[in-house]
């Protein structure tokens, strides 16, 4: 969800991902800055957050990392309900992961928000001379379904912080007086804390 | 079995739908047992004034595990008795009515089957009326022990309550409309409770108009006038202070009950303790905190006002604490003096928690162990070891040998030559094992994608799992290699199980310690047995977990469960990392160990971890009530809580928690739950979609 007081901008960021695409490490590099060679697989789900300046505005992320494996999907759309944004992250060097990336374009275009603004992730592009996604047909996925691409590698750093300013550009930004781009939030909690919320 | 494939723990709208889907069985249910109405007979002599078909118990909170039966109410001579015999062919909800299934079930029936209790024996009955799904009613007898709620699938709840107040004293409780007691308040026992709670009663009674319950109970004290069966709400409130305060937690009360059962040593160290406190000036004349109002006696809506006000938010006080504080009043003070504790600061009794979890040992060594021995390597006295271990743990070097035990993988009557004899021979079954995957050719693998993907699963993970640890640190660790071997033998062993996350992190201390490949391995299987659930697709394993978890906290801290439940926290997901992989990445790999072993020893439950889960939360309460955390805050501020846990505080806790909550704790943990040894080993691991490996 997405909501605005003033100038700032809360926005609910969920990644999702084939286990090992790097979602982990590209949260921990933009929230801290670091990157482990032997990052822990993520167990349940771990939140961060990161505030982001845009022109005069400031964006909080509150940052949703979920676990990987096809395993604990079911446990996704606690997760995805509601969020403003999503980054779906693959590894360039696995055609899997590839393909379950696109599955998780599928379930967001479905079940998710219709105003959620996807972000489309090849991870590890540092690994060039294991690459087996090639950044064209990537590129052509994500243009056909309207999300937007980067090849990123949390281990340089490299689009990184891009692939963030890029998304808190384009979250909707509702207007007091027209609440049309506004993010309508079914989760109880969300309702809960929306007292801030100009929608 | 037929989990919906999205089983999200927090949507309601899922619960709903599961729901819908349970009507519609119910439907065909009715169907299947309308034939056999007339089957059972009473005794002569008895009459039944109540009948209601399918009333039912979730001994789960699964669909699949439902257990309908008849609720009646039978008088014979002057006595009312009810009972509830669960219908004896298959009628739950199962319609893959698997064998496995149908013995599960038929065990349930027995055990759950309520045969003729005198309804002189039943002490309140809740009422529930959940926004979704049907009615049920938890009833709770004298004796401690409450019944599983029963579902009312026909509606009927109105009726049963309106035909046992033909029949008994039943007086709705003056604070929750929901709660009936049932009660001829002679019982010694009920009598001695009411005392205890009457600090309380004296806190509401000065924030409410209604005369101070402090004198009324002293002047009631002598007067037994309970044969007046009209006698008004209030005036039984007055003279029954214990069920003013808070009537609503049948269960809770069954814990303060248990706290009139502590030793006399317990009690005695408490009494030492508040008297230290008191001297240390803790017990001072704060009269601000009596005014204020107390919100656990009446959560439901106290912690609604307290959401309000966001401001000087006054976090209800830990019940358990309240009531250590209310006991030594009512070993110490006569009922004339019952206020003091509410002058307490609620903080100072962060102190007393508890306080009767006995002392950490030193861990068990060599010599000692060798003791438990008999001259062939049999243990005797298996309970004392694990008593022994519970309380210290193990010293390192003898932890490869008693492990093995603790896990089940050796028998305690066994002797050192059957356990080599065992070890030989599990070790040539671990290569054959082993052999099946390695003998996977380049071609074949070609064709076998799920062992492509398992095999691409594992190996993602055992690089990644305690690298920093040194015995898996550096390029091409050999022990790496074992893990993978390892994982990759098991995933054959247990095929429709497969890998899973969180299996190396269970694997790797197994490993440290064992060294030894075959014998990591048949640990490991071991351990499986009892944590393999967790792992199901369906996620069933980790639901009973997390819903054992929530009935847990609801039992030992009711504030905070409230709390939960109005902050949208109560699916407890938030634990999911402490209980999938028991607390692995929250201590350091000695702690981590020694945590594991007393875990293991199932020596005051098999599901200590639970109370682990229940210690720790409540050692935050405060922060987490206080700082209003929500969902997101809470998952962060648990999953950051690693590395900050103080293992031994913690264990004293959960044992007291665990000892205080008896058998009320144990019946809020679902049957089939890990790490109970299963009950049946098929069909555990649902298979899986063509996506899962
Ligand atoms: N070379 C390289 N390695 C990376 C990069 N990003 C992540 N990794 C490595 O890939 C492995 C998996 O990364 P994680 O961030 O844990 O992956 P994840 O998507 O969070 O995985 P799960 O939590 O299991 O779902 C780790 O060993 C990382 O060090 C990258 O950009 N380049
Ligand atoms: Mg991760």
């Amino acid at each position: 969800m997405a909501t605005m007081g003033n100038n700032n901008l809360n926005a609910k960021l969920v990644l999702l991902g084939d286990m090992g695409a790097g979602k982990s490490s590209l949260v921990l590099r933009f929230v801290k800055g670091q990157f482990l060679e032997f990052q822990e697989s993520t167990i349940g789900a771990a939140f961060f957050s990161q505030t982001l300046a845009v022109n005069d505005a400031t964006v909080k992320f509150e940052i949703w990392d979920t676990a990987g494996q096809e395993r604990y999907h079911s446990l996704a759309p606690m997760y995805y309900r509601g969020a403003a944004a999503a980054i779906i992250v693959y590894d360039i060097t696995s055609t899997e992961s590839f393909t379950r990336a696109k599955k998780w374009v599928q379930e967001l275009q479905k079940q998710g928000n219709p105003n959620m603004v996807m972000a489309f992730a090849g991870n590890k592009a540092d690994l060039e001379e294991k690459r087996k996604v090639t950044t064209e047909e990537a590129r052509l996925y994500a243009e056909e379904n309207g999300l937007f691409f980067m090849e990123t590698s949390a281990k340089t750093a490299s689009n990184v912080n891009d692939i963030f300013y890029e998304i808190a550009r384009r979250l909707p930004r509702a207007q007091p007086q027209n609440p049309a781009g506004m993010v309508l939030v079914d989760r109880p909690a969300d309702r809960s804390q929306s007292a801030a919320c100009c929608s | 079995m037929q989990e919906p494939e999205l089983h999200d723990l927090s949507d309601d709208s899922d619960y709903a739908a599961s729901q819908l889907q349970q009507q519609q069985e119910l439907k065909s249910m009715s169907r299947t047992d309308s034939g056999k109405k007339g089957g059972d007979n009473e005794p002569d002599g008895a009459e039944i004034v109540f009948v209601k078909d399918n009333v039912t118990i979730h001994p789960t909170q699964f669909a699949s595990e439902r257990i309908s039966g008849r609720l009646r109410l039978i008088k014979h001579g002057a006595l009312l008795f009810m009972t509830w015999i669960p219908y004896k062919e298959k009628t739950d909800c199962t319609a893959q009515s698997s064998s496995s299934n149908t013995k599960l079930s038929e065990r349930d029936r027995n055990l759950y089957t309520i045969r003729a209790v005198p309804v002189t024996d039943i002490r309140s009955i809740r009422r529930h009326t959940p926004t979704f799904g049907w009615q049920y009613l938890i009833i709770v007898l004298s004796s401690g022990l409450a019944f599983p709620p029963l579902y009312f699938y026909n509606g009927g709840v109105r009726e049963f309550l309106a035909t046992l107040k033909q029949h008994v004293f039943l007086v709705r409780s003056a604070d929750d409309a929901n709660v009936f007691l049932v009660n001829d308040f002679q019982d010694p026992l009920q009598r001695s409770l009411s005392s205890l709670e009457l600090p309380r009663a004296v806190s509401i009674s000065n924030s409410s108009s209604t005369p101070t319950l402090a004198s009324s109970a002293a002047q009631n004290d002598n007067s037994e006038r309970t044969d007046d069966g009209s006698s008004s709400i209030s005036q039984y409130g007055g003279r029954h202070g214990q069920k003013v305060h808070d009537p609503a937690r049948d269960l809770s009360i069954q814990v303060l009950e248990k706290f009139s059962l502590v030793t006399k040593f317990a009690r005695e160290t408490t009494t030492h303790l508040l008297r230290e406190i008191q001297n240390d000036g803790f017990l001072a004349n704060d009269t601000k905190k009596q005014s204020q109002p107390l919100t656990n006696d009446n959560h439901e809506t106290g912690l609604d006002d307290a959401q309000t006000v966001p401001n000087e938010i006054s976090v209800t006080p830990d019940p358990l604490e309240n009531t250590l504080c209310r006991k030594e009043n009512h070993f110490k003070e006569a009922a004339t003096r019952v206020g003091t504790f509410e002058l307490v600061d609620s903080k100072e009794f962060d102190k007393l928690t508890l306080v009767w979890g006995q002392p950490r040992q030193p861990p068990l060594g060599s010599e000692e162990w060798a003791t438990f021995l008999d001259a062939e390597g049999r243990i005797l006295d298996s309970k004392s070891l694990r008593k022994r271990i519970f309380y210290g743990g193990l010293e390192h070097q003898i932890r490869n040998e008693v492990w093995k035990f603790l896990l089940g993988y050796h028998e305690y009557d066994s002797t050192y030559a059957e356990r080599e004899y065992l070890a030989s021979v599990k070790k040539a079954d671990y290569e054959t094992l082993k052999s099946q995957w390695q003998s996977i050719s380049p071609a074949q693998a070609r064709r076998f994608t799920k062992f492509r993907e398992r095999k691409g699963l594992i190996e993602k993970d055992v690089v990644r799992t305690d690298r920093s640890a040194s015995f898996y640190d550096g390029d091409d660790n050999p022990n790496v290699t074992l893990l993978r071997n390892i994982l990759l033998t098991y995933s054959f062993y247990n095929f429709d199980l497969g890998y899973c996350q969180g299996m190396s992190d269970l694997l790797s201390p197994i490993l440290f310690v064992m060294k030894d490949e075959s014998e990591s391995f048949w640990c490991f299987v071991s351990l499986m047995e009892r944590l393999g659930p967790n792992f199901n697709r369906d996620q069933n394993g980790m639901h009973s977990q997390l819903f054992a978890l929530s009935k847990l906290v609801e039992l030992l801290d009711s504030p905070l469960h409230n709390y939960f439940r109005q902050n949208d926290c109560l699916n407890y997901f938030f634990c999911f990392r402490w209980v999938l992989i028991q607390f692995k990445r929250e201590f350091d790999y000695e702690k981590m160990m020694r945590l594991w072993e007393v875990l293991w020893t199932h020596y005051l439950s098999e599901h200590f971890h639970l109370y682990v889960c229940v210690a720790i939360l409540k050692k935050h309460r405060a922060k987490i009530m206080g700082e209003q955390m929500d969902f997101d805050t809470l998952l962060k501020f648990i999953n950051e809580l690693s590395g900050h846990i103080d293992l031994d505080v913690t264990l004293r806790d959960a044992e007291a928690l665990c000892v205080c909550a008896g058998e009320n704790g144990a019946a809020c943990i679902p049957p089939g739950t890990p790490a109970s040894l299963p009950i049946e080993t098929e069909l555990l691991y649902p298979l899986q979609d063509e996506n899962d490996v």
